[in-house]
Formats: structure tokens, C-alpha cells, sequence
């Protein structure tokens, strides 16, 4: 099976004082495939570095060393971001434009024609259930209908790898069942999906492969049966989490 | 590179910024201000001038009645002199003022307190604290992410933003002269072009400066530092400028050649807003209507005056600025 994104001996320090040179190390020689076609699930206590690694898939940081592969492309590539969708948590919209007018523009700078964009901004807030706030700001909306609307923002190029942080964080339980069919849809048409989350009933629900990281370095990688198998989930990810702590 | 994408991201990034403008009210704000100016305009009525004869803009010659009493009716025929008779009155009749020279004069002396104390000092300086905030609101990593992981150059979507913010104020210089310009000429019948100036010429200081604000926002990311930071530059500037135009005319006596090269080098590197003042005046003809600034007015008459290279150097810090500020957040972390 072909890879959606490889990471191979990817290190990630960030520079806390550029006098002294002091520095965290997030990632540690990270190496990770991600097979094309697969609801992935990137697993990890906090400040393990996973969020991190998404960075670096979306060119948002620059790894210290080592290469990012994604969709056939070197990270550098910046094109192939025109075809992932990124559903970031606690994404702060402009508050002064309506859900319409922030699908339009973040539609506009993916690079979707004037004469698609309407019909798809359209189509989408109907998918995720804001068609009749359209015209709305955003200033008026609660925290799961800016969800829904990263939801559809993320949704826009339709994507052949759609990347989720934390994606059912403020959503509601018709929101969250909203965002599982999305998913399936988006396995369905054979396109990627990255989940981070800390919603275990959620990515057993929709994963099949995962990897955890732990302090930096890749903990565990496989499919999800393999690791619950005979198992309950968390107590298996916990023994993980304390193993990779340990190293 | 491609360049499809540059122009589409620059050209929903300026699109952003003006509706960012207007939905934060800055917009509304400015253009009070405007109305502000232009309702004073309407307020200005000229009479009993004379019409203007030879050179236009001779501002010599010119007599009060009182001053006509005093020499005699045969001494003011005799040196040609002209009696002034007219009146220039504002906002509405509340101040009446006896006509310097002719009416254009009175217009221009309006327009250039309009156009070079009131916007181009304090409308720059107020456009550069009122839109000091939009830089930093949208490089905060949680508004920025997304965009920045959408296939757009990174410099471009500064860039594009800056470009709105500028092409912002420019909209604002274009309405503000359009509408005082229209009131004035409606008012007295006096439709002089070269207020236009005004508008370039407001927009290229303002640029020069707000690259200041946009590097202090990509370094620092705090609408305090971009205010602080660019209003303590552009004093450091004008300081600057003012002490090399000063010891031009006057050197100071003892100050080492290795002093005046530096002082020399840091006026050729900063921005220059007193020259660009000095060009301003220049391009509105100013002498004869305004008191003109003394240092400047010297520098010109010893022939030290080399406005082209300082509106030149200028521009080029603004450039400079901007390309360190572009570096620098194509090479920042979120």
C-alpha cells in the first residue's frame, strides 16, 4: 500500500532563547508511514508531539533534520497543501466575516475558481448543518458551530488527505455523528485521514491504524485490532504512554 | 514560483483587509474625520479679493487698508502696492480673517494645513495607531495556521496583507482630498489639481512607516510593541533628520569627522519624513501661502537640498523593511 505522508529520522527542536541556544526537543528521530486510504490516528499525552508533527506535514514548522514526504512530495512542495484539508482546533476565524464569507475566502486562497467556489461554500454549509446562519458573523456563533464550520473549511478542496486535531472538541453529539459520516465518506472515496484526539471511543470507533508517540520518539505504530486484542484500549495505551515515558 | 497564486493570494488578502477595515469601524471612524474636514470646507466663503494679475503666486506687494491709510493713497500708487479689501471667513462665520492675496492664495493656505499638517502628520500618524493592530490579531498562531497550511506563499499573504492596510489608507487619503477639494471648489470656485498631490504623496509615508509596524508585528506579535515601536521610530526619524538639516546650515564647530559620517549614515539609511515634508510643500508650492520650514527653506538656498534621493533612500528603507519583515516570517514556526 502506498504512504499518504513518511517521516523518516525527522527531529523537530525549538529554540527557546536564541542568546544561550537552549532548546526542546519535540520530536526524536521520528520515522512514520502513514498508508494512503486509512483513517489514522495519532495518539499521545500531551506534549508528546503530535501536534508538532502535524506541523511539519503542513510545512507550518521546519524540521531540524530528517525528510516529510507527503502525498508523493517533498514537504517543501507547497502545491500538494492544495490538496489537505486542515480541521485545526480552537482555530480563531475572523470574527468579522460571516460563515459564508470565511469559506469563500479560505476556499479562494486553496485555489477553488470563482465559478466553483459559490457552488461548493453552498453545498457545504448545508453538509455540516449552517446553511441558515450563512450570513451570520462568526463573532455570534457558539464554539461547535465554529467546529462545524472548520469542518467544512477543512472540507473545501475536498482533500486527498484530511488532517483533524482534536476534531470533536465543542461539538455536540449531532455534530460529532456529523463528523463521523464525513470521515467514512472521505475513507470511502479512498483519501486519508489523520485524526489526533484524545476521544478513545471516537478513534476506536473510526480508526484502523494509529500510532502513539511519547516524549518525542514513536511509541507504538499498527493497527488499532492489534493493539486492543483481547484488551481494553485505554488500559493498553496507557501501558504505552508508561513504556514510552520510561524510555 | 507561480504567479496565478501570488496575485490570488494577494488579492484575497487585500480584500480581507478592507473588510477588516470596515467591520472593525475603522473605516466609519476615518471617514468622520473626513466629513469633520470637509464640513469646515463647506464653512469657508472668500470676499473682496482681488483678482489674481501677473505671476499667480507673487505673494508680494500686498497692503492692509490700515497700512494704506497710514503711508498715503500717493505712496501706494507711486510703489504699486495693492490693498487688501477681502476677507476669508470659517466654519460657518465663527472666525474672519482679512484676505492675505488672492483668493486661490486663501484656498491653498487651507489646503495645504489640510493636506500637510492635518493628514500628513497627524492623519499618518493616527492611520498608523489605528491600523497597528491588524497585523498582530492576524499573526496570533491561532487565527494564522490554517491560511498558512493553504497553498499560498507565505510571503505573499504578508505581503498582501500590508498591501490592503496601504491600499486601506489610500482609499481614505482619495476620499478625504476628493471631498475637502470638492467643498473648497464648490465654497469659492477654486479647483486647483495640485491638492491631488497630496494623495501620493500621503500614501508613500505612510507606506515607508507601516513596513516599520509590519516588522515589529512578525518580530513581536503585539499590537502595543507596533504602536510604541513605530511611533518611537518615526520620532527617532524626524530627530534625525531635523539635526543633519540643522547642522548643514550651521555646523557645529569641534564635532568629529567620524560624528559626521555617522550622522551622515543614519540619515541616508532612515526614513525622512521632514525631506518628505519639504517635497510635499515644494510639489504644493507652498512658499508664499505657509510659513515655510526655516531649516528646509535654508538647505534649499545653499543648494544642499537633494529631495529626489531622499524620497529615493526612503523608499528603499520602507522596501528593505518589508523584505526582512517577508524573511522573517517565512522563516517562523507555528
Amino acid at each position: 500500500m502506498s504512504a499518504a505522508a513518511v517521516f523518516e529520522n525527522v527531529q523537530k527542536d525549538y529554540i527557546l532563547s536564541p542568546l544561550s541556544r537552549r532548546k526542546i526537543t519535540a520530536l526524536r528521530g521520528v520515522s512514520l508511514s502513514i498508508p494512503a486510504g486509512s483513517v489514522f490516528a495519532l495518539l499521545g499525552p500531551n506534549r508528546a508531539g503530535k501536534t508538532t508533527l502535524i506541523k511539519l506535514l503542513l510545512s507550518l514548522a521546519r524540521a531540524t533534520s530528517g525528510s516529510i514526504v507527503r502525498l508523493g512530495q517533498p514537504s517543501s512542495e507547497r502545491a500538494t497543501l492544495g490538496r489537505i484539508g486542515y480541521m485545526h482546533e480552537n482555530h480563531a476565524f475572523p470574527r468579522y466575516l460571516s460563515a459564508s464569507e470565511v469559506l469563500h475566502f479560505y476556499g479562494g486562497l486553496t485555489g477553488l475558481s470563482s465559478s466553483e467556489l459559490p457552488q461548493r461554500v453552498e453545498s457545504l454549509l448545508v453538509r455540516v448543518g449552517l446553511a441558515d446562519r450563512k450570513d451570520d458573523r462568526i463573532a455570534n456563533f457558539s464554539k461547535g458551530m465554529v467546529q462545524r464550520l472548520g469542518l467544512a473549511q477543512a472540507m473545501l478542496n475536498e482533500p486527498d488527505l484530511l488532517i483533524l486535531d482534536e476534531p470533536t472538541e465543542g461539538l455536540d453529539l449531532t455534530g460529532r455523528k456529523l463528523l463521523r459520516s464525513i470521515v467514512r465518506e472521505t475513507q470511502a472515496a479512498g483519501k486519508t485521514v489523520i485524526m489526533v484526539s484524545h476521544v478513545l471511543p471516537e478513534v476506536e470507533e473510526l480508526c484502523e491504524d494509529l500510532a502513539v508517540i511519547v516524549s518525542g520518539r514513536i511509541a507504538h505504530q499498527g493497527k488499532l485490532n492489534d493493539l486492543t486484542s483481547g484488551r481494553n484500549f485505554e488500559s493498553a495505551l496507557n501501558d504505552i504512554y508508561e513504556q514510552g515515558g520510561a524510555a | 514560483m507561480n504567479l496565478a497564486v501570488v496575485i490570488r493570494t494577494v488579492r484575497w488578502m487585500v480584500r480581507d483587509t478592507l473588510r477588516q477595515s470596515i467591520a472593525t469601524r475603522l473605516f466609519w471612524v476615518m471617514l468622520a474625520v473626513t466629513l469633520v474636514c470637509t464640513l469646515f470646507c463647506l464653512g469657508m466663503t472668500v470676499t473682496g479679493d482681488r483678482p489674481a494679475t501677473g505671476d499667480q503666486y507673487d505673494a508680494g506687494g500686498f497692503i492692509t487698508p490700515a497700512q494704506a491709510k497710514e503711508i498715503g493713497e500717493e505712496r501706494v500708487k507711486e510703489e504699486k502696492l495693492k490693498v487688501l479689501n477681502g476677507e476669508v471667513s470659517l466654519g460657518f462665520g465663527l472666525i474672519r480673517v482679512p484676505i492675505a492675496r488672492y483668493r486661490d492664495d486663501a484656498v491653498r493656505y487651507v489646503q495645504i494645513w489640510l493636506a500637510a499638517i492635518l493628514a500628513d502628520t497627524a492623519g499618518v500618524l493616527l492611520a498608523l495607531l489605528w491600523t497597528a493592530g491588524f497585523l498582530p490579531t492576524f499573526l496570533e498562531p491561532q487565527s494564522v495556521t490554517v491560511l498558512l497550511a493553504k497553498p499560498a506563499p507565505r510571503w505573499a499573504i504578508l505581503l498582501g496583507k500590508y498591501l490592503g492596510v496601504v491600499i486601506f489608507v489610500a482609499l481614505q487619503a482619495v476620499i478625504f482630498v476628493a471631498l475637502t477639494w470638492l467643498a473648497l471648489g464648490i465654497k469659492t470656485g477654486v479647483w486647483d489639481a495640485t491638492y491631488w498631490l497630496a494623495v501620493p504623496l500621503l500614501v508613500f509615508n505612510f507606506g515607508i512607516f507601516y513596513s516599520v509596524s509590519t516588522f515589529l508585528a512578525v518580530v513581536s506579535r503585539s499590537t502595543v510593541v507596533c504602536i510604541f515601536g513605530t511611533l518611537l521610530f518615526w520620532i527617532l526619524c524626524w530627530t534625525v533628520n531635523y539635526t543633519y538639516v540643522r547642522l548643514q546650515i550651521s555646523p557645529v564647530e569641534g564635532m568629529s569627522g567620524l560624528s559626521n559620517l555617522l550622522l551622515e549614515t543614519i540619515y541616508w539609511v532612515l526614513p525622512k519624513p521632514l525631506d518628505l515634508g519639504g517635497i510635499f510643500y515644494d510639489s504644493m508650492r507652498a512658499t508664499g501661502f505657509a510659513a515655510p520650514v526655516p531649516e528646509l527653506d535654508a538647505v534649499q538656498q545653499k543648494g544642499l537640498s537633494r529631495p529626489e534621493l531622499s524620497a529615493i533612500s526612503s523608499g528603499l528603507f520602507g522596501v528593505l523593511v518589508l523584505f526582512l519583515s517577508v524573511f522573517e516570517f517565512r522563516s517562523t514556526d507555528y
